[in-house]
């Protein structure tokens, strides 16, 4: 009897530990791999820009533009919102990431310029309880839309916090144990908006 | 007897001479006039040939090349046997070459314009061909010595892209995925469409299926490998053309039982 409890607490103690390991490997990852998922969440933001410009571009055929809305879509934790701000008006809108899509595809001017630029992190990821990396990535964004006949008619510039969430992940492939990470945008917050 | 030598002998020798002339130039006409009955029958000899050959050029039995029977024609006419049913021939046998050579230049066109849609389909190669079927559809082409000098133009064009395809076979895998990689790139910075689908279709040819996993690898130390977030060859060039840059190096693949590949790992550049 005492044998059989002595192995099931070993086992447990090795259960334990294996787990306390594992915990510990995420824990204490190395400055290289920490960079290089910081890099890899900036990238992302950095992706996530050159869709934007190519689903505001009006010359975007509209089955491209659908195409890449469902790319856009999937950078985006479910139920995340993106801030929408005029200079015009006080108040943030803020939409679904599905909604925003579609609507900057429709913006009503004959062409559009979006540019995104000074992408840098304002809060560094930083590890949750639940191994979650979490940061925010500012951005500061430059529109202009255009008339074909009066030109530019509306530009503003808008800095805007991007919440960043690095989790990592792991599946199996082809046999082997793939450890990735993945790497999700949460709401993006208008911070300010000037002309 | 002595009579007649003396007879002989009172003769002038001009005179003699002169008789000989006389008889000599008789003789010499009396034969003129047997060569012109001759030449008549030649002629008609001639004219009778003549007829025989604008015939079969007329009924069109003749195997001679074309140009052959217009020199016959005009060799014919040349001679100016001023026979009216010859005459009429002659005409009618320059009608039907005519009429021939008409008929083989639009064959011939006709050709050219097969040929000229093959060999831009050759060069398009849109059937994905591989190097050894162009050849044998260009050789057939080449035989054709169609002897049009845009046909001869796009038959050096698509024996150029043969060759670059044959060149191609001989680069290793690695460098063809990142040169496909970079030319989708650079393609799509430049907007030319036709060319990133062109370079999308032949690098997704190289994988197993358009669902063939990419792993991007963005970090490894030691035993240690970091990915990012696994993928697909379809999804990651369009990644490629959407995002206008080629980030990645290949850093290893495996390839299925028929040579192609099924898994491919990307290394951040």
């Amino acid at each position: 009897m005492k044998i059989r409890s002595s192995i099931i607490g070993l086992i447990c103690l090795l259960i334990m530990t294996s787990g306390l390991f594992a915990q510990n490997k995420d824990e204490n990852i190395s400055p290289q791999r920490k960079q290089a998922i910081d890099s890899l969440a900036l990238e992302k933001v950095r992706d996530l820009s050159k869709y934007i410009s190519i689903i505001g571009n009006k010359s975007t055929p509209w089955s491209e533009s659908q195409r890449v809305i469902e790319r856009a879509v999937e950078l985006f934790m479910e139920n995340s919102e993106i801030g929408v701000s005029s200079l015009s008006k006080p108040d943030v809108a803020y939409f679904k990431v599905r909604e925003y899509f579609d609507r900057l595809m429709k913006l009503n001017y004959d062409r559009v310029n979006i540019d995104w630029y000074k992408i840098q992190y304002v809060s560094d990821l930083e590890r949750q309880p639940d191994g979650t990396y979490v940061g925010v990535i500012t951005i500061y964004q430059r529109f202009q839309g255009f008339d074909k006949e009066k030109g530019l008619i509306y530009e503003d510039t808008t800095k805007k916090d991007i919440t960043v969430y690095v989790k990592r992940k792991e599946t199996q492939i082809g046999g082997r144990l793939i450890g990735f990470w993945d790497v999700l945008l949460g709401d993006i917050r208008v911070k300010e908006t000037s002309k | 007897m002595t009579g007649i030598v003396q007879k002989i002998r009172s003769l002038q020798w001009q005179h003699f001479v002169f008789i000989l002339l006389i008889a000599a130039v008789a003789i010499g006409s009396d034969g003129c006039k047997t060569t012109g009955k001759l030449s008549k029958k030649e002629r008609k000899a001639q004219i009778e040939m003549a007829k025989k050959q604008l015939s079969e050029i007329i009924n069109g039995t003749s195997t001679r090349p074309l140009e052959a029977q217009e020199r016959t024609v005009n060799e014919i006419a040349n001679k100016h046997f001023k026979d009216p049913e010859l005459d009429k021939m002659i005409e009618d046998a320059r009608q039907v070459l005519k009429k021939a050579f008409a008929e083989r230049d639009k064959l011939k066109q006709e050709k050219i314009d097969a040929a000229r849609a093959e060999l831009l389909d050759m060069l398009l190669n849109k059937d994905d061909k591989s190097a050894d079927e162009l050849e044998s559809e260009l050789a057939k082409i080449k035989a054709m010595n169609l002897g049009d000098k845009d046909i001869n133009d796009l038959i050096a064009k698509v024996e150029q892209k043969i060759a670059g395809m044959r060149n191609k076979k001989n680069v290793p895998l690695k460098n063809q995925l990142e040169n496909s990689f970079q030319g989708i790139a650079d393609a799509s910075k430049s907007g030319n469409a036709n060319q990133v689908m062109s370079l999308t279709k032949g690098t997704l040819q190289l994988f197993s299926s358009d669902d063939a996993t990419v792993l991007i690898i963005i970090s490894k130390e030691g035993s240690i490998v970091d990915y990012d977030k696994p993928t697909t060859i379809k999804r990651y060039l369009e990644f490629v053309r959407d995002q206008k840059a080629s980030r990645n190096a290949v850093d290893s693949y495996r390839l299925d039982s028929g040579g192609k590949i099924k898994d491919l790992d990307l290394i951040k550049k």
